[in-house]
């Protein structure tokens, strides 16, 4: 049994601890208690505050580094003051300040990490800097309950499926070249759908009300998936639809393909090869548990479309919903306080954020 | 690297020399990008700090430093918020 305790203050029974976040669009900023012991269904953390706010771009368009990064530091002070204030502790409370250090868009990261230092050291409170992908998989075991489950990790800027092995996250298969929330977004700007609330969401809405499906290619590789290549035919096929162009994969039985056909396709094409994955890493690591974290996770028809896999498994599927799926300060404050209470923190000189940084190479010492 | 020609200083002014360090301490950890073309160097003096830039030409020192600026507005507005808060209710 792991010690999680060695590193308590005396004479206190709890940890707090905030998390900052603005590795993509979303900045975010939560504060989680953890009570002394180890972490239990019936010992659990306790969110305190979890705000964000997304930098939404217009319809057809993406969001840039450089836009993201000033959203970012227009806003992070403030976020942080209102979870402060949400939360109602005192900054004499908090064991430690969390950051977001990779993978993600640099120059967003950079942006927030400025903030985390400078809190960090007017407090004097440590800072840890977190591995993204390893807050998200933290946060849904956290939540769920999940004790050792082969984690789908699907967001807009990483498709993995991660299992746990001696205190390392193992990247059993991943995209090859875009993730599924990209391949997603991109369609969206195609269409020139919203991004509010996401573009994700809105493709999920038109989804329900397609009737057609229209075959598109279908990349597994192996334990890894390609997705460009979809994302190439499904926006020819889009454009040749806008412009009235003649095309016989477009036209249906029941009539012309609809822009909801073509969503419903793509989600179902995309998600059949996650569901195939995942299967395929379930009966490797002999787990019937199935963990879906990320953006793209709160997805309900990929949600739908995995419970039935795992039912067949006679397993079970935890997901949790857009608060702790899509990114959040949060699940930053909890991993990141999972790392200090094993005794591990980041100097300053070791604060530098990193667009790459892959799960694997965090060493999960809190993990038996 | 002598073909640095190109230079400029910017001297900040802090109400401590403690909040001038921390500024220091939480912009210098960011390494520069192309370091080839550019050099930028942090230090302090007394409650100021200190920027000094030198770079191959006008334009990266430029965009360096609009950079390190916008970073300094968090910083200040940091301190502006946080400062002296650690025991109070926000």
């Amino acid at each position: 049994m792991v010690q999680l305790d060695l590193h308590a203050k005396p004479g206190k029974d709890y940890y707090l601890s905030i998390g900052l976040e603005g590795s993509a669009n979303k900045l975010g900023v939560g504060i989680i208690r953890h009570p002394l012991g180890n972490l239990t269904p019936t010992n659990k953390a306790e969110v305190l505050a979890n705000i964000r706010d997304t930098y939404i771009t217009p319809p057809g368009e993406g969001f840039l580094p450089r836009d993201t990064a000033r959203h970012h530091r227009n806003w992070v002070v403030r976020l942080i003051k209102r979870a402060l204030h949400e939360s109602g502790i005192r900054g004499t409370q908090v064991d430690v300040i969390c950051f977001t250090q990779g993978p993600g868009m640099g120059a967003p990261l950079q942006s927030v990490v400025v903030a985390a230092r400078t809190l960090s050291q007017m407090w004097e409170i440590p800072l840890v800097g977190v591995n993204h992908c390893v807050g998200h998989i933290e946060m849904g075991r956290e939540i769920t309950d999940s004790q050792n489950p082969v984690v789908l990790y699907v967001s807009g800027g990483n498709t993995q499926v991660i299992a746990y092995s001696r205190q390392r996250y193992r990247i059993f298969g991943e995209t090859l070249d875009i993730a599924i929330g990209n391949c997603l977004d991109r369609f969206a700007r195609t269409l020139k759908i919203s991004n509010n609330p996401s573009p994700g969401y809105n493709i999920e809405q038109l989804a329900k009300k397609g009737k057609n499906f229209v075959d598109l290619p279908y990349t597994v590789k192996g334990m890894d998936l390609s997705m460009s290549g979809i994302l190439e035919y499904i926006d020819n096929l889009a454009n040749d639809l806008f412009k009235g162009k003649k095309n016989k994969i477009l036209m249906a039985s029941s009539g012309q393909i609809t822009v909801e056909d073509l969503c419903f396709s793509l989600q179902e094409s995309l998600f059949a090869m996650l569901v195939e994955i995942t299967e395929r890493a379930m009966a490797h690591v002999n787990s019937n548990q199935v963990l879906i974290v990320g953006g793209v996770g709160s997805n309900v028809r990929l949600q739908e479309m995995m419970a039935i896999m795992v039912k067949d498994r006679n397993g079970s599927i935890y997901a949790t919903d857009e608060r702790f799926c899509i990114d959040n300060g949060i699940m930053i404050a909890h991993a990141g306080l999972l790392a200090y209470r094993m005794g591990q923190v980041t100097e300053l000189k070791g604060s530098v954020c990193s667009q790459r940084f892959r799960t694997d190479e965090v060493f999960v010492e809190w993990r038996d | 690297m002598s073909d640095f020609n190109h230079t400029l200083a910017f001297s900040v002014p802090f109400e401590t020399a403690r909040q001038a360090q921390i500024a220091q301490r939480a912009l210098d950890p960011d390494p520069i990008l192309k370091p080839s073309e550019l050099s930028v160097e942090y230090s302090t003096e007394d409650t100021f700090l200190k920027i000094d830039f030198k770079g191959r030409s006008d334009r990266v020192i430029r965009v360096a430093a609009n950079n390190v600026l916008e970073n300094l507005k968090t910083v200040v507005e940091c301190m502006d918020e946080f400062e002296g808060q650690k025991d109070v209710c926000i």
